[in-house]
């Protein structure tokens, strides 16, 4: 290490190999904070690590107690001479925020990340910041789901029972569509809902093709901006996305600024989720402050050829220099291909084999996929989305040839 | 030469792959290495593939191929696992492959490894292949056809290659050594060696050396047509109705035959138990020489004559010729004059059997007609009583209850018969420990419904019991401030046990502490130079660190010290039942228990005094017969300490009194 050590260190908090390689090869020294059982893998490669068990203390803490409860996890990390913490997951990003709040002895940070983790707080500020959201309320129990959902079928004017319009309940604080339950009808109310679902965030439905953005962020502008279609929702993305959303580019890069601004973001990378409506309207979903899931980096590097974990942590890397990010963003309008993954669940019980179809591998935008037959054949329940099992990834220069594919192959059935 | 573009694009994206793996840090190879698998895993669907594969293997290594997998370190790998994971569906068939190559690479000295030597590699593949003959000589039935995957197939690849660029003629040597080695320790499961000996059959239609060709038909005629008459009369009525023609001289001729084949190889042909069916009925004086029982054997025959015969009619089928190894031995060791064993014996042909029991019984014997599940235990048993040192714990971890079944068969038959039928008949055995009786029956967990199959009667009947009766045993005093053992071993094997136990492990640091009284202790108590030359009689459950080729500690291990005495040559000797039925492996730094030449019995392994200490962690003595500690000399406790400290030891931290510190 030598000269590196008089370098400040950076704590990635959480657990990807990606973003530790990317650090080390941008030479950036750090410590990782991850749950207990990566200690011995970090061990074995000599990698500064902390124990810190996410699980666990989010289920003995609030989260607005967290603050509290992560001087403990900051002593240790002063040991090691860190002075910024980086959120790579969900779950950590709060943690993060407490993190810096105390490096930098602000609680403001930590108040900061709870935007993001509140789903009806980050509603609120979008809107205060001039960002059109759906109708939303916070939920305590069915009564208030209920009440919400008559108000806005009422206000749609949706009154004979046949064509209601639909509401979304979500959890405030978690990643994906982990509890995210979609109610037609008062029924549902009754048939989709238990009391775990309680707090939560209700909201009107909003229409129109659905993206999200990946924006790396340094001085309150926008450095790079990806934007990537979701083909089939939870199921299949592609990057950069079809050629009439492509068009809106400007649109959505306005979309994203104004969020910026709303959120006072100054570094950092974000990964909002848009309706872009056919009047044109670009409505915002939400917001998170963390690595993408659906292996969106690995697609921004197969296409625009960068490695996005490194981007990201210079981004969020508060030592970074101007000459390091110079020439370090391509272009984003000028993409060499379009790039798709298609994530695969089982949708047996107990895997069999695998089933790779040739029409999968003889067309023209099959790049590879991960699978073998697991050794675990047992497929365990899952919520949300859940993690998928293996992964198919398409390339090629014309759309039309990944996001097809990604249409089609989402009903097949790899698992069997 | 037209030149296939898919083809090249797939050497390239292998290439590229294993390009990519290569510059990757060690900490973050798994990010790259699934890519990579499958790559290569496209390359094995053809022969070129296969080739080119072996073309990179040398490299390997160095790109992190195997990082941070169980494959990573070569010296580690063991040959007989390598059949199995190769037909796996998924990545550890594919890892397999890769690994194969690797070795072969190792082999060819293509590359050099700082653990693997040439000759090492080489030996390994050669395992291999002796232990993989079915890829190599693929069976061509339809059958066979249909059933083999893409796995199959890419073995075969494998083996292709592997035959290529070494000898076919290593092989036999291997097998055939692999097949004495395990067969003069007379196991009662034969299954292992009669799959060898299959599978070296096929070695005979290709350019083995004579020898090795006469070795391998000696062996097949072991189990299978060794007599013309056999040969030319294969079907089993055809066979017996020829014994019939014969005359005195021909049926003694055809007895010797096959009494000399088993008492060569621990193998029976089931030839020779319709010969022995015919002789009980017709010319039940010739049993002796059928059997080539020894004084002692005949003059037990002639003693208990009409139960033998009987025997010989429930238990003796083809199915069950093994069993006539164990009957031969079981009169030889003159087991019927211990008083319980012949009314127990009786009341077992006739038990009413649990139908759980039957049908795990008649299911270990699938392709036999008319066997009942009394005749299949019958058999066991006298396998049981004649080879209690064949006794084996088949793939299971339960090498508690096979020392069990094994001290017991020697020691207190009558007990190991109530067992048997308690279990077989009720469902339940009782062992008492510390004034409580423990019922099997009422017990959850176990081994029972992971038990593996491979297992001879009487353990497919008694293990489960016996294993509950064991784990219930250490949870009731597993917080108790020393070793469970102490207490259990002795409730559970019974009085034999001495009392006294000590071990080098701390209880609660699990440091090894004070080694050096461990072992002065085990001299004083268990060497007849220093423990005032009281004799073993029982045999001492003990624990042992068994090791690698390396040295290096492979885990924890049961076996029992039957008789410690000077071997030929004048050296003291700890003998040895190991229950694995496997007792000649080579556990590093020149120790290598052997199974012959040293004075052993059937089924015994055995180890220079010295050298047994120095993988012993603990075991049982009496303390009213040892000698003094402070007699054995230092430089004895020295060379011990130093053979523990450099193999299994380096695992642990080292505390309190030792000599080297």
């Amino acid at each position: 290490m030598g000269a590196q050590d008089t370098q400040k260190r950076i704590a990635l908090i959480g657990w990807s190999l990606p973003i530790m390689e990317a650090a080390d090869r941008l030479n950036r020294p750090f410590v990782v904070v991850g749950m207990p059982n990566c200690q011995d893998y970090a061990k074995k490669y000599d990698l500064p690590f902390v124990s810190w068990d996410f699980e666990k203390m989010n289920k003995q803490t609030e989260m607005e107690d967290r603050l509290k409860h992560a001087e403990e996890l900051y002593y240790r990390l002063k040991d090691y001479g860190a002075e910024h913490a980086i959120p790579l997951f969900e779950e950590t990003v709060e943690w993060a925020g407490a993190l810096n709040a105390l490096f930098k002895e602000n609680p403001r940070h930590f108040y900061h990340s709870l935007l993001f983790r509140h789903k009806a707080r980050m509603k609120r500020r979008a809107l205060i910041g001039g960002l059109k959201v759906g109708v939303f309320e916070e939920g305590k129990n069915k009564n208030d789901v209920k009440r919400f959902f008559k108000s806005i079928n009422d206000a749609c004017l949706k009154i004979d029972n046949k064509d209601y319009e639909p509401v979304h309940i979500k959890a405030f604080d978690r990643a994906g569509a982990a509890g995210h339950r979609l109610i037609r009808s008062e029924e549902d109310i009754e048939k989709k809902l238990t009391d775990h679902n309680f707090p939560c965030l209700m909201e009107s439905h909003l229409d129109g093709t659905e993206v999200s953005c990946e924006v790396f962020i340094r001085n309150g502008k926008i450095l790079f901006l990806n934007i990537t279609e979701y083909v089939v929702f939870g199921y299949s993305m592609m990057a950069p996305p079809s050629p009439e959303i492509e068009k809106k580019r400007p649109q959505i890069r306005e979309a994203c600024q104004q969020l910026i601004d709303a959120f006072d973001i100054d570094c950092g990378v974000i990964h909002p989720e848009f309706f872009l409506a056919e009047d044109g309207r670009i409505n915002f979903g939400e917001v998170a402050f963390r690595v993408p899931g659906g292996h969106i980096y690995e697609l921004i590097q197969r296409t625009y050829g960068f490695n996005a974990f490194e981007g990201h942590l210079l981004c969020c890397d508060p030592n970074t220099t101007d000459e390091e990010l110079h020439d370090f963003f391509p272009d984003e309008t000028k993409p060499k291909g379009h790039a798709g993954s298609l994530l695969v669940y089982p949708r047996v019980k107990y895997i069999q084999g695998l089933n790779i179809p040739e029409t999968l591998e003889n067309h023209p935008g099959y790049d590879r996929h991960n699978m073998f037959t697991p050794v675990e054949r047992k497929v365990p329940d899952r919520e949300g989305y859940g993690n998928h099992h293996g992964t198919v990834f398409f390339y090629h220069e014309d759309s039309e040839h990944v996001r097809q594919p990604l249409q089609d192959f989402v009903e097949h059935d790899f698992y069997i | 030469m037209s030149v296939n573009p898919e083809k090249t694009l797939q050497s390239e994206r292998f290439v590229q792959a294993l390009h990519t793996l290569d510059q990757a840090q060690p900490f973050v190879k798994q990010l790259y290495q699934n890519n990579f698998f499958q790559e290569a895993s496209r390359l094995m669907d053809s022969m070129d593939g296969m080739q080119m594969l072996y073309q990179y293997a040398d490299q390997f290594d160095q790109a992190g191929v195997f990082e941070g997998g169980p494959w990573e370190d070569p010296s580690k790998l063991q040959p007989n696992l390598v059949n199995g994971s190769l037909r796996v569906d998924g990545l550890e068939s594919v890892v397999t492959i890769l690994s194969e190559l690797r070795m072969l690479s190792i082999a060819k000295e293509r590359q050099q490894h700082e653990k693997v030597t040439t000759t090492m590699a080489k030996k390994y593949l050669y395992e291999v292949m002796a232990l993989n003959l079915d890829f190599i000589f693929p069976e061509e039935t339809e059958q066979a056809r249909i059933e083999q995957g893409k796995e199959t197939e890419r073995a075969q690849r494998l083996f292709q290659v592997i035959v290529d660029e070494l000898s076919l003629k290593a092989i036999s040597r291997t097998l055939i050594q692999e097949i004495k080695r395990l067969s003069i320790q007379r196991p009662i499961m034969v299954n292992r060696i009669h799959l060898m000996i299959h599978k070296g059959e096929q070695l005979l239609h290709t350019d083995v050396d004579e020898q090795d060709r006469e070795e391998l038909q000696q062996f097949h005629g072991a189990i299978s047509r060794l007599t013309p008459l056999s040969q030319t009369h294969s079907e089993f009525p055809a066979y017996r109705s020829q014994l019939k023609t014969l005359s005195e001289t021909e049926l003694r001729q055809e007895a010797e035959a096959f009494s000399e084949s088993m008492r060569e190889t621990g193998l029976v042909s089931p030839y020779h138990a319709i010969l022995v069916r015919y002789l009980n009925r017709f010319k039940p004086e010739m049993l002796p020489e059928a059997l080539k029982l020894n004084n002692k054997g005949t003059a037990n025959f002639e003693e208990h004559r009409p139960l033998i015969q009987e025997l010989i009619k429930v238990a003796i089928h083809p199915p069950t010729s093994q069993s006539l190894y164990g009957l031969a031995r079981m009169l030889e060791r003159g087991v019927l004059s211990h008083f319980p064993v012949i009314p127990s014996l009786r009341r077992l042909i006739e038990l009413d059997l649990q139908p759980d029991v039957r049908k795990t019984l008649l299911e270990a014997f699938p392709d036999t007609d008319g066997l009942t599940a009394n005749d299949i235990l019958v058999a066991g048993i006298l396998s049981v009583l004649g080879q209690p040192l064949g006794i084996g714990q088949g793939l299971n971890p339960t090498c508690q209850s096979a020392r069990a079944l094994s001290l017991w068969s020697i020691h207190a038959p009558g007990h190991l018969l109530h067992l048997i039928a308690r279990a077989a008949r009720d469902g339940d055995i009782d062992l008492t420990f510390e004034g409580d009786r423990i019922h099997s029956r009422f017990l959850p967990g176990g081994l029972t419904p992971e038990l593996h199959k491979e297992l001879d009667p009487v353990s497919l009947v008694l293990v489960p019991h016996l294993d509950r009766i064991y784990a219930e045993m250490i949870r009731r005093v597993q917080f108790r401030l020393d070793d469970p053992h102490k207490w259990v071993n002795p409730a559970f094997y019974g009085e034999w046990i001495p009392r006294g136990f000590t071990k080098v492990f701390d209880h609660f640091t699990g440091n090894v502490t004070d080694f050096s009284p461990f072992v002065r202790l085990f001299y004083a108590t268990h060497h007849p130079e220093y423990n005032e030359g009281y004799e073993l009689i029982y045999p001492n459950p003990v624990g042992i660190c068994v090791t690698t080729v390396h040295g290096k500690m492979l885990g924890f291990h049961a076996v029992s010290i039957q008789r410690i005495k000077k071997d030929p040559d004048g050296e003291y000797r700890i003998y040895f039942y190991n229950p694995n039925n496997d007792s000649s492996q080579n556990w590093g730094q020149g120790i290598e228990p052997a199974v012959q030449g040293h004075g052993e019995v059937e089924g015994e392994s055995s180890l220079p005094f010295h050298e047994f200490v120095s993988r012993l962690y603990a075991f049982h003595y009496n303390p009213y017969e040892q000698g003094d500690a402070f007699a054995v000399e230092d430089s004895i406790v020295e060379k011990v300490e130093e053979l523990a400290r450099n193999s299994w030891g380096q695992e642990y931290h080292w505390t309190g009194k030792n000599t080297l510190g």
